[in-house]
Parts: C-alpha cells; structure tokens; sequence
C-alpha cells in the first residue's frame, strides 16, 4: 500500500504510457459525455463517471477484423492469415463493476473447453489500474450484483481516492514492481480503515432502488432459475423490448458476436467479429428461416436468463450483472435490467 | 479518445450519437446521453450505423460505360450532355439522404444553370401532403410540435403508424410518455407494437381513419369544448355537420363511446400531440387535414406539449422540402410562383429561373409520352428500378452516390462522393431541428464532397458556385430563406441543432410553431369508401413493414440490420399477406402456405402470414417486397398513391 | 502428431469430387493439402465442422462419413449466401475448414439395443454416419431398422445408399413419400403412417430421431406412445453458428449450446430444455 498525492497521479499514467496504449475514462469535450478508450496520461479524467462505453470494447471490440484472407481461383490458392493483435494495453481508472465484468469475460473466453485466441491475444499484456468508487453514481447498482463499489481482485493497482491523497493497493506482481518504481510513502494500517470508511460511506449514498434492492436480485436470480416466473411477466417485458440490441451492447458482461466475410475491391476478405444481440430475431434463425425463438418474449427472456439464473452464470462463476447500470440509460422501453428485477419481485411480494 | 459526436442519418428522428472513428474507418457507435431527443437510445439501425460506414461497397472512383475517368473528364462529359438538352428534358432525381447544402447546390445546378424546375425526390412521399395542410392552416410547412417535449403531452394519439419500428426512438418516448401518465392512444387498423403499448387501441375499419378523425372532431364542436374563434370555422361546421357521426361505429368498426373518449380527454386535456406517418407512405390530403382540423379545434396546437406531428421516415427528409427539391417549390417552402421570393433568388444567383412548369420525376418516367431524355440521379435506394424499361431507354443517365448501387448500372456516367462523415453538412430531422454533422475523418477514397462536386459541375458548366466550404451555402440558404435566417455552421457548432424557424429575432428557433393567424384547412374531396363485398370480401392494406421500410440499397451494405431486415424476406420470399387465424382457418391455409390474392384489375401471388395483428376480414401487405408485386401495385397505382390508407377488397384463394 | 482439433484457424482442404445427390443439395468429398492433418483429422459419429467458403463466409455442417473407413466428406443443401457460394464451387477448388465439434453419437452406451432410425428430408444427412458405424458393427446391436419419408421420390437423399441399404439382410428398411409419382411403387403417405405398417420394437431400443420440426415433433409423440422412453429417444439438433466453440452463443437452446454440449440430445434432455425445437 502506498500513498499518492492528487498531483501525482497523473505520473503513474504517464508512466503507463510509456509502455502500454493507454485507455482510460475521458469527457468528451463538446458534450461532456465520458468514454472509455485510447488517452494519454494528459487527458485521463480519473474524476469522470461511469464511461458511457464499457471498457469491454477494449478487449471486445464493437467491430474488429479477427482474420483476413485471399483465395485465388484461377490458381487454387488460399492464404489465410489471423490478425491477432496482443499490443500492450493498460487500463487506467477501471471501476470495480466493469472490472467484474471483464473478469466475467475473461472466464467465458478463457475458461471453458474452448480459449478464445483473438481474446487471449487482446488481454494477454495487460495492465489494470481500478478506482473505487468513493461516491457513486446515478443509476449504480453493484451493491446489490457483489461487483462494488470497491474492486476485491482482478487489478494490479487500485486506487482509493482519500481525500488530500489517494490509496494505491497492490493487487500483482506486475503491480508491485511497476509502482516500487515510483518510491511513493508507504500508507498504513489507518489509510487502509479510512478507505474502508469511505467505501461503507459509499454504500449507504446508492439510489434507494439499489438499497432496497440489494436482497432482490438473489431472490429473484432463484426464481429465475427454477423457472416460477409467469408467463404474463415475460410478455410483460417482451411486449416493451424495441428489438435495438442495446442493452448487450452496453452490458460489460455481454459477449455475443457475430461473424461476416467482406471483401475489398482488391479481392482480400476480412472476417469480421461484431457485437451482437440475443434481442434480434435473426440472431437465432437459421438459414432457411427456420427460428426456434421467434416470439419477443422468447428472447428477452433468454436474456435474462443468461443473466439472472444459477446455471447460465456459472459460466462467470457469479451473476452475470454487475449492477453498472447501463442497460437501464439506453433501454427505449424502459426494461433495463433494475427494472426487470423489480417487476419479477412485485410478483414474489404477491 | 476516437468517439466524435455526430447525427444518426437513417431516419427522420434525428438521434444523436459517437462515432468510434480511428482514421478512416468507423469501428463502433454509442448514443449521445444529452441529446434532447434521443436522450441516449439508438434502435437496431443507430447500433449498428458502423457497419454501413467501414462497408467496402464504395464507388471509388468516376467511371463511364468505358472504364474509370477522371473528375474532368466525367464531369465534362456531364455537363456537354446535359448541355445539348432542352431544359425540359433534362431531370434531377435528388435524394432525401442528402444534406441541405447538398441539396441546396443540386437544386441550384438544376434551376439556375440547367433551367429545369423537374427537380423531386420520391413523389410518393406522404411527406407532401402534411407539409401542405400544415402550410395552408398555420403558414409552417413542418411538425407543428416538438420530439423532445414528447413527455409533456397529457393526452398521445399515435394515427396509424408503426411508429416502433418506423422511428423507434420516437415509439420510446412514446412509450416512456405512457409510463408517465399521458394518455396514450392508437388508432390503427393494425395491431401493432404501440397499439399494444397504449392505454386505448381503437382498431378501425382500414380505409377510416379521416371519418374517425372528423368524428372526433364533430363531437368536440357537438360539445362545444372546441375553439371556433380559427379563421374558416363557419365553413369546417358546415363540413362537420355532414360527418357520419351516427353510423361511426358501423363505418369504422369502433364505438361510439371510444370515440367520445378519445374526444372529451382530446378537448379537455392541457396538451395534447398527434403522431402519424410521413414518409414513403403517408396519409392522404384529406386524412391530415382532419387530423389538424380535430386538433386545430381542440386547441392543441402552437403550445407546450401539443402539436400535429407527421413523423418523417427518412432522415432528411424535412430538409429536402426545405431545399425547394420539389418541382413547384423554393427554400423554406416558398412557391416558385411567388414573384417576390422569385426575384431574390435570381438576383442573388445572377441568373434567370425556368419558367416551365416542373413535373416530379417519377411522373416523368412514368408517363410514357413525356420529353424526358436526360436524368441525373442521385443516392437513390433501388426501388426507382421498377422504371427500368424507361431509364434504359434515356439517352443520358448519371448517377451521384457514395455507395455501390444497382441503379448505378444504367448510368452513362457515374460520380462518386464522400459518405456523411467525410464532410460537413446539416440535416433537418421531422422535428424540424436543423443539426450540424461536421466531418470526421478523411475519405477512404480520393472522391469529393457531393457540395464541392456539384460546384464543379456549376464551374465546368461556365457558371461558377464559388463555394469554399460546405457552410458557405448555409450562409447562402439562410439569405435566402426566411424560416433559416439565422442558421449558420457557426450558430450550430456544439449545439445539438436549432428547430426553424430560426430567425434574427428569435435566433434559438422554435419548438413549436406559432398559430396566431391558423385556419382550419377543408378536406377537398368526399370521403372514399372501400367496401368489401361477397366476391372480395377482404380488405387488403397496403403499408410498410419490418424495422426497414425503403433503404434497400443501403441495408444491404451492413449485416446485423440485414439480417434483420431480410427475416420477412428469408421467410416469405414471394412476399406475404398476412390475415388473421380465423380467416385462415376458413381459407384453409397455414403459415407460409402459398396462396393468390385476387382483386378486380390485378392479382398476384403471395405466402400467407396468420397474425393476430390484422383483424378479422382484413389483411395486409407490405410494400417493400416490391419485386414480387410490383405489377399488382401497378395495376392499382391510383390506389397505392394514397400510401398508408390504400385499401383494396380481395379475395384470398388457396393455391 | 496426435489427433487434430482444427479450433481457431480454418486448414485449408481441397474439394475431390462433387457429387450431385438431389435437387439443391450436393456432396463435396475434401481432403486437407497438409498431410499431416490428413492423417490425424479423426472424426466421432455426430460432429459437425465449420467450413468456409472463401469470399462468401462459414457455415456450420454435419459431418455424414462414418469415422472408420469412408471418405471425409459433407453433403450441403443450399439454403442461404454461404451455401450457394459453396455449390458454385468446383472440382480442385479450396474451402476452409474448422472442427471437428460437437458431442457425437453415444455408440457405447447403446450397445445390445435394437435400433431405430427414424429421417424426414435431409434429416438423413446427419443420421448417415451412425447408420453405417452400426451396421459396420452390425454384431453389437439388436435389430435395426430405418423409417425414411421425404415429400418426393426425387427428394429421397443418398439413393444409392438407400438401394444398397436396403439389400443389406437384417436392416429392415422403410421408405415413403408424401406424394408419389406413376414411377413410384413404394409408399406413399407422411413418415407417421409407417408406424403402423411396422413392428416397431419398444423394449430394449433406442431411437435416433432427425427431420424437420413437425415431422420431428409427430414422430416423438408415435415413439412415446409405443412406449419408447424420452431417454431413449436421440436427436441431432441444427442451430444458427457462428463460432462452433461456444463462444458466439447463438446456438444457445435452455442452458446448452448446440456446438460443445449438442448437437447429440436426447429427448429428455430437449425436454428440459425449455425452447422450441
């Protein structure tokens, strides 16, 4: 444990940079607005709220190519090459629910039968600076997902904002060596209480719906899982999903994609890999039409499922949200995943 | 830091977004939290606008029926073939995607240095018929409303519009409005997603929606709740009182008391916003002129929270009957007649204006007889393919477009330009809001600006445009046009665009039209009844369909919105009637059965769709599987004129 | 070098020879140019691989060679961008490919038991693979029999096996067609009226069940009505894939995922399932 003075923050970005592309949070300096992407130890905002885009995009683009190739029909030849790309990348001032959700991906891509190369490469030199979030924000709901305010593993550095000077826990060994460097005062057993005030603090400023909450989203991830749920409310929530995918989208634990060839005018074909939605109807039909989850409801539902029963989480070894709160400010039929809880909960208090 | 702010450019709503731009391609999208009228949501479109803009199917350089050319040359070529045509011959077929300055310098070439007024984008466009009512009754040829205070209106009547799926954004706040308290309530002969989202569904008799209209109206002045103090009310009382008020419920299929319902709170509320289609296929004259008249009489518009709101479908839609792209219209909808706007226009373009009557291009391919020889077409998606026989026969076509385009092929010349982000311009979305989308990064191709290109053009042709920047010719838009008058690059800089009318006065624009001097506007012909009877007993409805209604060129360059967009087709590749299970019990057909759809003049094959979203006796087709009924549509194109409400008596028969 | 899983990279293979087998539907036999591969490309009963089709894009196919002795091959019916792009291909032509995935057929545990195999249209793709692995190991199995119904005689797939199948003593096969044609001499009528011109035996037997929905959803309620248990019953389901390691998820059916927990299911596990099928 160490202790940084405010000003000096920045040099552990600039330090970053040095060795890594740096992604951080920053405002958008026509509208204000926060992203997670490419910065320098300059424009980080380590102050700025819960970035709009979740840092997934990092390791999980929007759109990437993951192969390129070019088959030459006259001569029978075919060179195909994988465009893995495992640039060093920290990220710097991750919140603990999106670092949840990138431990999430990271045990959906890397753990199970199969490894997911383009993945692997993204995140095989990474470096993870986390912020706990001393104040929360709008909408924020990780107490009730055990995803926050505070990251408990995952990073190599976190950063706990004191007041006058922040705390910097070390959570590796890449973190240890890379912040011995800087010989900043060692902080004490009395930094590390007043962390764990502020984060107690934290705790009680969430919105009530969070507060309240807090017990809801695992009664609710039980009924869910042993199905008890009325068909009513599913058609309820499908009868309110506008089909715009953007609730995977925003998620940080969503990893559908889908897959497509394009070919350049030159003849080279990309195989690109875009996020994709289990909301869209074509997402589960098949060539030739037929669609084993035609119905909305069918596919809001499976949706939800993913997130909120035993058995589709146990791919993250968690629930699959992390309480960011996202899908809830993009939702255009106001069934962003707080609110599902809540409808599925009046229905136990019935 | 690569997510620069930008406009959403598929539909009328006018989303604002960020674009993840690292150099020259776009690799992801995010909405904009603080725009005030998609307030941080996209549809499937918005989501995935990065697709169509990394696609490879660029034109990437000009090209003639010989082989690639340089700008020179095809430019040249251009302009001495337009050169030895008569003005009356030559027609520019300009695109409701362009941006205003686009636009604007298209429609400059084709008056001032081509002579024609045969300027229009699609004539089919609904889009008309509002602006003309709501022109006629308060002098604002636009939504008299605003998107962005949809949540204030206490009482929302959604008038046959599958406004979910058409503007999605627009069906959220809707949607949220409802949550909120207003009253939300559709009329609509279709079940459709906000039908079954709104507190009231009237489900009418298809073809009924101006008799519902004027009912509710005839009951509001039975009442005397209505305000009778608008110009022309002596003569709209003596229309009402020839309205079907007693026999509604056996004309529309609805009852009585929905309809003093939908009145009394329509009267009574503090604000009330009417939304109906706009686009492709809108409703007819009449149909908006009862829709306004009913809220004209409720006193429902001008103020917070109120307004009569034709709803775009195509994102500039707004903006290019703002650029005079129309045969008979100027900037800011001034006629070409009107003498004194007129007389501005050629002093400030030096140059004399075409006296000749203008036709739309459309009636111009069509009408067999007609003198058309030269056509310049630009960004259009395929559906002017169905007047392929007439355009391979012009003697020129060139084609202006940024992407690959099937229409491309009947061009002698084709000029490519730059996509929305490769330059700067404003679109004006169905709320009138003028926005700024400034460029974002280079061309992928060396291919110019539409603006720079058409200048070129102007420059090759002897009469230069002069224009250094694309906000040069808003400079010269708002000297031109009273309703942008103080619109300019520099005003819509960081802002999340202005709604005209936007004047030195009143520079921040306007969110609703003022109505001090509004009149009712008196439907001019009687209303049409379509009957279904013992040989065709059903009443087919022509419409849209799908998240995706016209953009076929366009979808076709992404892959999740295709997907989506091709779920109908992949499962109804000839086209679908959908009808109702009880019909198709008593037809005797299931899902995706093949069957033949018979009326008096035309008939043709489809699949049957059993949905419960058409009633029973009726059923309905969309129009954008037009490949497999085009000779049915054409056949009945008096009808299908009438867009949203074309409604033909059929019989279904199985096959 | 062991047996390969190709997972990430597609290997390049070359199309031998095409054989035409019935209306839009064509067979493609493939051998990989890297010999080594060749050699080591080992297949279990059920799988399917990923094959790209170079420009066009990847689709998921079932694998219809039996593992033992017959060629790699996989037989296509063009339904969409990617397998029409594949049946434009030709001879010498190169395609990409991915796999093998997928559970396979459970050979071991159904040992001694009479076996049923029950295909609708090109539902026999899939099945071809476990027919010829059990009557290869004709000794291991009680009887076994194939109830086969397409709409046409010109839609019966693999007619050559079907006649050399149907020479075969002790396979007791059962062909018809929704409707006939003046040519046709067998029967005629949807695959359900078999059942009543058959011994089906119901102790002891497993059934193997591949066809569309409604044709799979009628056979299933015949099966269970003779008494045939839901685990008793195995089918092979088709999925929208993406990634054929479960990564993409649109394979996703309950809490499985066609490409690592299928596409082998029994009934009872559909069941239980909770979607369509």
């Amino acid at each position: 444990m160490y202790l940084i003075k405010r000003d000096d923050i920045k040099k552990i970005a600039h330090a970053l940079e040095e060795k890594y592309t740096l992604y951080g949070p920053y405002l958008d300096e026509v509208y204000g607005q926060c992203f997670f992407d490419i910065v320098n130890g300059d424009t980080v905002n380590v102050n700025a709220p819960i970035p709009t885009n979740p840092p997934k995009q990092v390791v999980f683009p929007h759109l990437e190519k993951i192969m390129q190739y070019k088959y030459d029909k006259k001569a029978k030849k075919a060179d195909i090459a994988m465009l893995f790309d495992d640039a060093p990348r920290a990220l710097f001032g991750l919140r603990s629910c999106d670092l949840t959700g990138l431990q999430c991906i990271d045990r959906f891509f890397l753990g199970q039968e199969f490894v997911d190369e383009v993945y692997r490469h993204h995140r095989s030199r990474m470096f993870i600076v986390s912020n706990t979030c001393v104040v929360p924000f709008k909408q924020c709901f990780c107490v009730c997902t055990d995803s926050g305010p505070a990251a408990n593993e995952g990073y190599d550095i976190n950063l706990t904002d004191l007041g006058d000077s922040y705390l910097a826990e070390v959570g590796s060994e890449k973190g240890k060596a890379f912040i011995e460097a800087f010989h900043f005062p060692a902080a004490t057993d009395e930094h590390a209480k007043l962390k764990q005030k502020l984060v107690e603090k934290s705790i009680t400023m969430f919105e009530d719906i969070a507060v309240e909450s807090k017990a809801w989203v695992s009664r609710v991830m039980n009924r869910v899982t042993t199905g008890f749920i009325k068909e009513e409310i599913w058609e309820y929530i499908g009868n309110q999903c506008l089909e715009c995918g953007a609730c995977s989208y925003v998620c940080p634990t969503c990893t559908c994609f889908n897959i497509n060839d394009a070919s350049t005018v030159e003849g080279n074909t990309y195989r690109l890999r875009t996020w994709d939605s289990c909301s869209y109807e074509g997402y589960s039909r098949m060539a030739g039409g037929h669609n084993p989850r035609k119905p909305i409801e069918d596919r809001r539902n499976k949706r939800f499922f993913c997130k909120l029963s035993y058995s589709q989480s146990k791919k993250y070894l968690r629930p699959g949200c992390v309480g960011c709160g996202r899908c809830a400010w993009v939702c255009p039929g106001d069934i962003g995943l707080p609110n599902v809880v809540t409808y599925i909960r009046r229905e136990i208090h019935e | 830091m690569s997510y620069l702010p930008g406009v959403c450019t598929f539909c009328g709503t006018g989303c604002g977004h960020y674009l993840k731009v690292d150099g020259a391609s776009v690799n992801g999208v995010f909405p904009s939290r603080v725009h005030p009228v998609s307030k941080g949501r996209l549809c499937v479109r918005g989501w995935n606008i990065h697709e169509l803009l990394s696609t490879h199917e660029r034109i990437t350089k000009p090209y003639v029926k010989d082989g690639e050319v340089s700008y020179r040359d095809a430019i040249a070529k251009l302009v001495s073939a337009l050169s030895s045509y008569k003005p009356e011959e030559i027609a520019f077929y300009v695109s409701p995607r362009s941006s205003n300055e686009d636009n604007f310098a298209l429609m400059k070439l084709a008056r001032s240095v081509f002579k024609t007024n045969h300027i229009s984008i699609q004539s089919e466009s609904g889009h008309r018929n509002s602006l003309d009512v709501l022109f006629k009754g308060t002098g604002c040829a636009g939504m008299l409303g605003s998107l962005e205070d949809i949540r204030k209106a206490e009482v929302i009547i959604v008038a046959g519009m599958d406004i979910t799926t058409q503007n999605p954004i627009v069906g959220s706040e809707l949607h949220y409005a409802a949550r909120n308290g207003s009253l939300l309530v559709t009329i609509d002969s279709r079940t459709t997603k906000i039908a079954r989202l709104s507190k009231k569904f009237m489900n009418i008799k298809p073809g009924t929606m101006r008799q519902v209209f004027d009912a509710i109206a005839y009951y509001i002045d039975s009442e005397k709740w209505g305000k009778t103090t608008i110009a022309k009310y002596d003569e709209y009382k003596r229309y009402l009182e020839a309205v079907p008020f007693k026999t509604i419920e056996e004309v529309a299929g609805v009852s009585a008391s929905d309809i003093m319902f939908v009145a009394e709170k329509l009267a009574k509320a503090k604000s009330a916003a009417v939304f109906f289609t706009s686009g492709i296929s809108g409703l007819q004259y009449d149909t908006v002129a009862s829709i306004y008249n009913c809220f004209a009489l409720a006193d429902k518009i001008g103020r917070e929270g109120c307004g009569v709101n034709p709803v775009a479908g195509i994102n500039n839609l707004q903006g290019s009957f703002d650029m005079g792209c129309a045969p008979d219209l100027l900037t800011g909808f001034q006629n070409i007649d009107d003498a004194a706007a007129k007389k501005r226009f050629e002093q400030q373009w030096n140059a004399k204006l075409p006296e000749l009557k203008g036709r739309s291009v459309e009636e111009l391919l069509a009408d067999s007889k007609s003198p058309l020889k030269a056509l310049v077409i630009v960004d259009h998606d395929d559906g002017i393919i169905k007047f392929a026989d007439r355009l391979k026969s012009l003697p020129f076509v060139a084609y202006i477009g940024a992407f690959t385009n099937k229409v491309a092929d009947f061009a002698h010349v084709v000029l490519p330009i730059t996509t929305y982000i490769e330059t700067d311009g404003t679109f004006t979305n169905a709320e009138r809001r003028v926005q700024l989308s400034v460029k974002k990064c280079n061309p992928a191709f060396d291919v110019l600006p539409m603006w720079k290109l058409v200048s070129d053009i102007a420059a090759a042709a002897g009469k230069p445009f002069n224009y250094a920047h694309a906000s040069d010719i808003m400079d010269e838009i708002a000297s031109l046009t009273p309703s942008y008058e103080a619109i300019s690059h520099k005003a819509l800089a960081k802002k999340h665009g202005i709604q005209w009318p936007c004047t030195k006065k009143n520079p921040d624009g306007a969110k609703y039209c003022a109505t001090d001097k509004a009149a009712f506007v008196l439907p001019q012909k009687p209303y049409a009844s379509v009957q279904a009877n013992e040989s065709y007993p059903y009443l087919l409805m022509l419409g849209k369909a799908q998240h995706y209604w016209h953009q076929n060129n366009i979808m076709h360059k992404t892959f999740i919105p295709l997907r989506e967009y091709n779920a109908t087709l992949l499962l109804y590749p000839d086209g679908y009637v959908a009808i109702a299970p009880e019909d198709a019990k008593k037809i005797g057909v299931r899902d995706r059965w093949p069957v033949k759809v018979v009326a008096e003049k035309a008939s043709m094959k489809a699949m049957v769709m059993i949905s419960d979203d058409v009633a029973p006796g009726t059923a309905y087709a969309p129009y954008f599987i037009r490949d497999s009924i085009t000779s049915f549509l054409l056949a009945y194109g008096d009808v299908v004129s009438q867009g949203e409400e074309a409604t033909i008596p059929v019989r279904i028969e199985k096959v | 070098m062991s047996e390969q899983k190709i997972v990430t990279v597609p290997e390049i293979a070359t199309i031998e020879e095409i054989k035409d087998e019935i209306v839009d539907v064509k067979t493609f036999y493939l051998r990989f140019d890297n010999k080594e591969i060749d050699g080591n490309f080992k297949i279990k009963s059920g799988q399917f691989i990923m094959c790209t089709v170079f420009g066009a894009g990847e689709f998921a196919v079932s694998l219809p060679p039996s593992p033992e002795n017959d060629r790699f091959h996989i037989t296509v019916r063009k339904i969409g961008k990617v397998t029409d792009a594949l049946h434009d291909l030709e001879v010498g032509d190169k395609v990409g490919v991915r796999g093998p995935f997928g559970n396979g057929f459970p050979f071991e545990e159904i040992k001694g038991k009479n076996v049923i195999y029950v295909a609708g249209g090109i539902g026999l793709i899939p099945l071809r693979s476990s027919i010829v692995h059990v009557l290869q190991h004709r000794n291991e199995f009680g009887r076994i029999l194939l109830l086969y119904g397409s709409r046409s005689p010109q839609d019966l797939m693999y007619q050559y096996m079907l006649e050399q199948w149907q020479k075969i003593e002790g396979f007791e096969t059962f062909i018809t067609v929704d409707n006939g044609t003046p040519e046709w001499k067998g029967n005629v009528g949807i695959i359900t009226t078999l059942f009543n011109k058959v011994e089906i035996p119901v102790e002891n037997t497993v059934a193997f069940v591949c066809g569309p929905p409604v044709m799979f959803n009628a056979v299933i309620k015949e099966l269970m009505q003779r008494g045939i248990k839901d685990d008793m019953i195995i089918s092979t389901l088709e999925r929208h894939m993406k990634c054929g390691v479960g990564k993409c998820q649109h394979c996703a059916i309950g809490r499985t995922l066609v490409c690592t927990d299928g596409p082998v299911y029994t009934y009872r596990q559909i069941k239980t399932l909770g979607e369509q099928i």
